[in-house]
This record gives structure tokens, sequence and C-alpha cells, in this order.
């Protein structure tokens, strides 16, 4: 007579141990970017006595506000730390936040892990809201890091503790919303699409609440607009944190509803049925490569071109406003923004700003073919008469292609935006500016096809790594006053201020040979390794 | 001797401590149907791999058609593929992924692929996120068909299709025998194999442990013999080729023969034999065998 034993069943803390498990590294890397960055800048604070008057005027400025959000409180270590890193932590967390709720829910139900998961007990809405509910754990803990760093650093507590809940509350309220479009759409990438779309929405509305007096409410509907209402080291507001958190937890109960009513494997939006053949851009793979960048390229257009026409719209506002009040130049170039007086300057200034979302395309880009190897969908393609190198090097050059055609629609956009508001950048200047960020952007190219070749798990943070953590990293040296060497580990350090300066060359090159650098090391890679087709 | 279609000279493959492949030499010649058997994790996605060019070898070489398979564009222009788990782009129609295949691939016969589809019953007008495992595994077995190129390399082609779709593939592999392409079937579904494999290789933990025709598979091995007498039954200990014989009630024996059946014949033909039944052990026995030395 043999004994059998049975595992007690604890489906509900399996499946947190799960989601736990694939959240766990990412959750680290978020609190301690958020924590430090924002103890880093409260320590590198300096007291500059700050004229009164001078405050009041730039607070009442349009295109400050729209730009940095509404300056407050920044006679304050604390307030200055919300002013300067707020938003930029906001969408740091909200991007991951977003990313991991579809990336644990849709993305493993899309590879078909989940069937097996759900052939037990547990049901398709108590798995959607175990992962959710366990990522919700992240952004409090996010914000609560926040907090504590802030105040271990020397600030008062009640505006900390209020800026780590608007973080917590930001964090949660992109858990729901990437939570929401995993049920909404069949594949990953559409989920991810619609909830990056209401980030960039809710980022444009609250710069336009922040800059046109009449549309202010707009902030109201936006959780970054909602972020920066609540106003730490000033009057501690807590409605719009409460209507934030609030709105979150609607969300995450409208995942939980929706995930009760589709099937596995389905979407509450239905996919198109039958339908004729598209069979353009089919016959060689470097049309197909164009075919698969078109989407994704035109979603990004719109966002990125959106945001550098309000750049545009507000370019003479700024400019005359530090012309007029020579203080806050200094001030601006301190918080990394130098020479904002000029249109060109300004120009300068902002298209640096683009490498970041360029850049972050090109290694999304790539992270999609590493994707498309892991999930198997390369095999056919690679059993054609098709060599790895062939492939490798029309993913790349049509990455590179569409993030040349982003940089110029990000251009064209800025100075469409100049025209309209008569502000006198010239259509060359604009251009030169934009193109200005090629290198910083191929150095994300190369370092992308870099980790394909011999990290393919990392593709996307790794080719983010050049622009994202360059810019943070030079935001970081900006604030503590780093030494030069410390500062020259940026990409961004070796920019020009490109129209108002000539470009610089010698540095543009170095980058560019190092991106070579990294696209042959990573070929030679690719063309070594065993595929996981 | 003819041409070879597929050829491997110890090729091996060890993922660190994993010997996946050991020392693997097969030569299948050009217009053959070869079967590759074996258990789970025995090293026949492995084996497929390496001949793909989608991983490298530890030692080794392969050849398709005497072109180095590394040297996949060429190579690639002389066989077309089968995963054993297919994977499409979900947005994509079925008839646009058949549309790239052709259109990157080694060529394509547009009007047998138009029949194959008909046969195959494939709604080629959905999203290939709208499909089952069965109709993504379709797809991949019409677009490699259709290519009509010398070597075709099938991994377990047909574990999710229904047994009409079944039949079609067989067909489809007969098709292709009377064009004279190779056919190299890595598959578990025994039966198949029978039925349409010339030769079979048959690999355990990573080594190749028989090749033979299916009928030398089976004159290899044994086969059963149930004799019934009219009278006592002869005394057959000791004949050569005679194994595990035992009696069944007192006028009928049953035993199994191992090589010729001569000693054997003439040891029946000395007594009254009222009824001989004598079966040949299928594949699936056979195959059987093997796991059970791989189990003991």
């Amino acid at each position: 007579m043999t004994a059998t034993t049975t595992t007690a069943a604890h489906p509900q803390r399996a499946l947190r141990g799960l989601a736990a498990r694939q959240v766990r590294r990412g959750a680290l890397v978020v609190t301690t970017v958020c924590a430090g960055i924002s103890a880093l800048v409260v320590a590198g604070y300096r007291t500059d006595a700050l004229d009164p008057t001078a405050l009041a005027a730039l607070a009442r400025n349009p295109a400050i506000r729209t730009l940095f959000g509404e300056p407050i409180a920044l006679d304050q270590a604390g307030g200055f730390t919300v002013w300067r890193t707020g938003t930029v932590l906001a969408v740091l967390l909200g991007v991951w936040a977003m990313l991991a709720a579809t990336r644990i829910t849709r993305g493993e139900e899309d590879a078909g892990r989940w069937s097996l998961l759900l052939s037990g007990p547990t049901t398709l809405a108590e798995a959607v809201r175990q992962h959710l509910g366990v990522l919700a754990v992240v952004p409090v803990l996010v914000g609560a890091a926040t907090a504590a760093a802030m105040i271990a650093t020397g600030v008062d507590a009640p505006g900390s503790l209020l800026h780590g809940t608007g973080l917590a509350a930001i964090g949660l309220f992109f858990v729901a919303v990437g939570g929401v479009t995993a049920q909404l759409f069949v594949s990953r990438s559409a989920a991810n699409g619609v909830a990056a779309g209401v980030l960039v929405v809710g980022l444009l509305m609250r710069m336009v609440g922040d800059g046109v007096p009449t549309l202010a409410w707009l902030r109201w509907l936006s959780p970054i607009g909602l972020l920066a209402l609540t106003r730490p080291f000033d009057t501690n507001r807590g409605l719009p944190v409460s209507v934030l958190t609030c709105a979150a937890v609607l969300l995450m109960a409208l995942a939980s509803r929706l995930a009760a009513r589709r099937d596995v494997g389905a979407g509450i939006l239905a996919t198109a049925g039958r339908r004729p053949a598209r069979t353009a851009l089919l016959g060689s793979v470097r049309a197909f490569a164009v075919r698969r960048t078109t989407r994704p390229l035109v979603a990004w257009s719109v966002g990125i071109g959106a945001y550098f026409l309000l750049l545009g719209l507000i370019a003479r506002s700024m400019t005359e406003f530090l012309t007029g009040n020579p203080q806050f130049a200094t001030l601006a170039a301190q918080a990394g923004f130098p020479a904002l007086g000029t249109v060109e300057g300004y120009a300068a200034t902002l298209y640096a700003l683009l490498a970041v979302p360029v850049g972050v395309f090109v290694a999304v880009r790539l992270a999609a073919v590493a994707a498309d190897e892991n999930a198997r969908r390369l095999t056919l393609l690679l059993a054609a008469p098709v060599t790895r190198v062939r492939l490798l090097g029309a993913e790349a050059v049509v990455a590179g292609c569409a993030a040349l055609v982003l940089i110029t629609v990000a251009g064209i956009a800025m100075w469409a935006g100049t025209a309209t508001v008569q502000a006198g950048l010239g259509v060359g200047d604009a251009l030169a500016g934009a193109w200005n960020v090629v290198p910083v952007v191929l150095l994300c190219l190369g370092a992308a096809v870099l980790a394909l070749g011999w990290a393919p798990r990392a593709v996307a943070a790794i080719g983010a790594l050049p622009a994202a953590g360059g810019f943070i990293w030079q935001v970081i040296a900006d604030s503590i006053n780093a030494p030069t060497w410390i500062r020259a580990l940026s990409p961004f350090a070796h920019l020009a201020a490109v129209p108002s300066t000539a470009p610089a060359w010698p540095p543009a090159l170095v980058m560019v040979g190092i991106a070579a650098a990294g696209v042959v090391a990573g070929t030679v890679g690719y063309r070594r390794r065993d595929l996981s087709a | 001797m003819g041409v070879s279609a597929l050829r491997t000279e110890n090729l091996s493959k060890r993922y660190g401590r994993l010997l996946a492949l050991d020392d693997l030499t097969l030569d299948v010649a050009a217009g053959e149907v070869f079967g590759f058997l074996g258990p789970n994790g025995a090293g026949k996605s492995t084996t497929i791999r390496l001949l793909l060019g989608l991983a490298r070898p530890t030692s080794g070489q392969a050849w398709i058609f005497d072109t180095d398979a590394t040297d996949v564009a060429a190579a690639h222009r002389r066989l077309a593929y089968v995963p054993a788990d297919v994977a499409l782009w979900p947005r994509m129609t079925g008839a646009e992924v058949l549309d790239l295949l052709a259109r990157i691939g080694p060529g394509t016969d547009t009007a047998y692929r138009d029949e194959l589809v008909q046969r195959f019953a494939l709604d080629v007008s959905k999203p290939a996120g709208t499909y089952s495992t069965g109709n993504r595994q379709k797809v991949a077995l019409i677009a490699a068909f259709a290519t009509r190129a010398p070597l075709l390399v099938l991994d377990e082609p047909t574990s999710g299709l229904d047994p009409l779709m079944e039949m079609q593939f067989r067909q489809a592999v007969g098709v292709a025998r009377d064009n004279g392409q190779t056919v190299f079937l890595s598959s578990h579904q025994l039966a198949e194999v029978e039925a349409v494999c010339d030769r079979v290789g048959i690999l355990r933990a990573g080594e190749l442990v028989e090749v033979a025709s299916v009928a030398q598979l089976r004159r290899l091995h044994h086969t059963e013999v149930a004799a019934t007498f009219t009278g006592a039954p002869p005394d057959l200990t000791g004949v050569l080729g005679v194994d595990g014989l035992h009696s069944d009630g007192a006028t009928t024996v049953r035993f199994t023969l191992n090589g010729s059946p001569a000693a054997a014949l003439r040891a029946l033909a000395d007594a009254d034999v009222a009824t001989i039944v004598v079966r040949e052990q299928s594949l699936e026995e056979i195959f059987l065998a093997y796991y059970g030395q791989n189990a003991r």
C-alpha cells in the first residue's frame, strides 16, 4: 500500500508567488531609481536666494508652466526636487507599471502559459486580480521609498509623504490602465500601445492645462496633471491624489470585471474576422520589416509630433520670459536647460530631449525582433534562404530609418509650432537641431544590436540605456554638480546646442564609431549563437 | 550510391553539461522518405536545428546536397521546413503568411499551393491569431509542400492534425515522393512513419541506435508465431531462432522467431499443423522495445 501525499492547494498564494517572481527585479530597479534620484536632488539643492517677485513671475509664465509644470515652492529643497524630478519619475514609474501589467497578464496568456495555469480551479478573473494585486504593491513601495529617502535627506515629512503618495497613485493608475488594456486587446503590443497612448495624452493634457489658464481644468482629467495639483511642499492638497487613487481603483475593478466576461486567449474587442489579403510589403525580409514597423511608427510619430508642436507653440513666450528674467536663465541652466533665452537655444535644448523617445523607439523595435525569435515566429523566415545577417541588417536598417523619420517629424512639428507664433526658427535650423540627436539614437541602435547578439533577453533595456539611462545620468550629474568626467559618461554631455551653435563633429563621430562597433560585435554574436527559434 | 540529400558527419551538440546529440553520422539519399524516430528529448529537434543552421554544432558537420548546412543562403534554396510548433504573426492572415513564405522562400508552385489550401480545408482569409494549433501547422505544411524544394524537413508535422488531414498529409508526402523530393520526417506517429517511410533512423539519448528500412527493421526483430496442431505439438526447445516458447493449452504453441525461419519450419513440418499465424511486429512494438531498453 503506497501512501500518496497531496500538496495542500493554495492556488491564490501560488498565483501571487508567480506574479511576484515576474516583477521583483524590475520593482527593485524602479524603487532604487525613484528613491535614489529624489534623495540626490534634495542633497544637491543649493539655497541660492531667489527673489520672491521673480518667483511669482516664473510661476505665471505659461511656457515655463507648460514645459516644466507649475513652479511651486522652489525656495525649498523639497519643492525644487518635486518640480525637477516629479514628471520624469511619474513617467518612468507609469511606463514600467503598464508594461509590467501587460507583460505578466496578457503576455503570459498570449504565450500560452496561462492555459495550463487556468486548467486548475483558478478562474481567469482571479488570475488577473491576483497578478495586478501583486503588481499594485510595487508603486506603494516606490512611493514609500521615495518619501523615506527625501525625509532622510532632510526635507519636510508632509510634503515628502504627499509626493510619495502621488507617485504611488500614478503607479497604481498605470497598473490598472495596463490591466484594462490587457483585457481589451488580444495582443500584448496593442495593449501596450493603447496604454502608452493614455500616458502621452495625459502628459500633453498636463502641459496644455498648465500653460493655458482657461484650460487648467484639463489637469483634473490627466493622471500627471492630478499629481501636479497635489502641490507638495506648498499647499499639500490631498483631493487630487484621492481622485487619482479612486480612478485607479475603479480601473482595477473594471479590469477584473472585463476578465470575467471574456474567454482565455480572447479579448473584449473582437479581432477582425475574415478579410482579403493585403500583400503589399511581403516581398523580402526588408519589406516585411517595413511592414511591421509602419504601424508603431505612425503611433510614435503622432505622439512625438504633438509634443514637439506644443513645444514650438510656447517657444516665443518662453524665450521672451527668460530674456526678461535672466535670473531664471541661470536657474534653468542649473536644471539642465541652458541657453533658453533665444529660440535657437530653446530649440537646441528641447531637441536634445528627443533622443530619449527615439532611442527608446529603436530599442523597442529591436526588442520586437528578439520577441519574435523567442516566440519562434522567425523560424519560418530563417528556414528560407535568408541569412541571419540579412535578417538582422534589414531590421536594424528599417529601425534606424524609422528613427530618422521620427526625428524629422519632431523637427518639422516644432518648426510648425514656432512658425505659428512667429518665433523665428528657420526650417533648416529646426531640422539641423533635430538631426543633431542622431548619434545618440545610433548609440541606442548599436547597443540594441549588441544585446541581440549577446544578451537577447535584455534588448529593450540595453538598447534604451544610452538615451534613457544617459538622460537620467545627466539629470543626476547636473543636480549634484558632479565632476566633469562623471558628466562625460552621458552621451548628452557631448551634444552641441544645435542650432544655436555648430554641430560638434568630433564627439558625434566618436559616438557613431562606438555605435558601429556595437553593431559589428552584435552581428558577430548573432551569427554565432544558437537561436531560440 | 546516389546523391545525398542530407548528410551529417560526427555531428554533436552540447548544451552545457548535457550532450544533446552525440556523434551523429547519417546519410539520407535523394528521393528517399526517411523517418526519424526517438522518444522525447532524444535529440531529434536538436538534429533538425543543426541541419537548418538555427543552432551551431559543437563538433562535426552537416550538408544539404553537399552544401554546408551553415551556408543557409545556399542550403535553404533546396529545402523547405515545417516546425513542430508553428508560430505565426497573429495579425497576418493565412494568405498573407503563405504569400510572404512563397516570396522569400526557395520558389513556390502557386497552383499546387492553391490546391493544397483546398485539400487541407484551410480558411486563409482569417488572421493567424485565430488559428488553432492544427491550422497553424497546415499553413506551414502547405507552404512547404508547395515549394517543391528537393528536400522537405518535417518536424512532427501532424501532431495537431485530425485523421482526415493526416490522410491529406500522407497523400502530399506521396506526391512529393513521386516528384523525386526527399522527405526527412521526424515523428511520433509510428503508424504514419510505417505508412510513408522507406527507411527509419532511431535516436536514443542523443545517439543513433538503428538505421534500417522498415522491412529490415521488422526482419531484424521478432516475428510472432502461433501454431495449433491436430496431435501433440512438436518439441521446439533448442531449435535455431526460436525464442519465448510457451504452450497455450494442449494443442497450441506460441513462440517468437529471430532471424531465419528455416529450422523452425522444418520442425513444424514434421508435426500435423492445423493452423499457423505469423505476425510481424509493428513498428510501434519494435519502438517500444527500444524504449524498454532505454528504461532498463
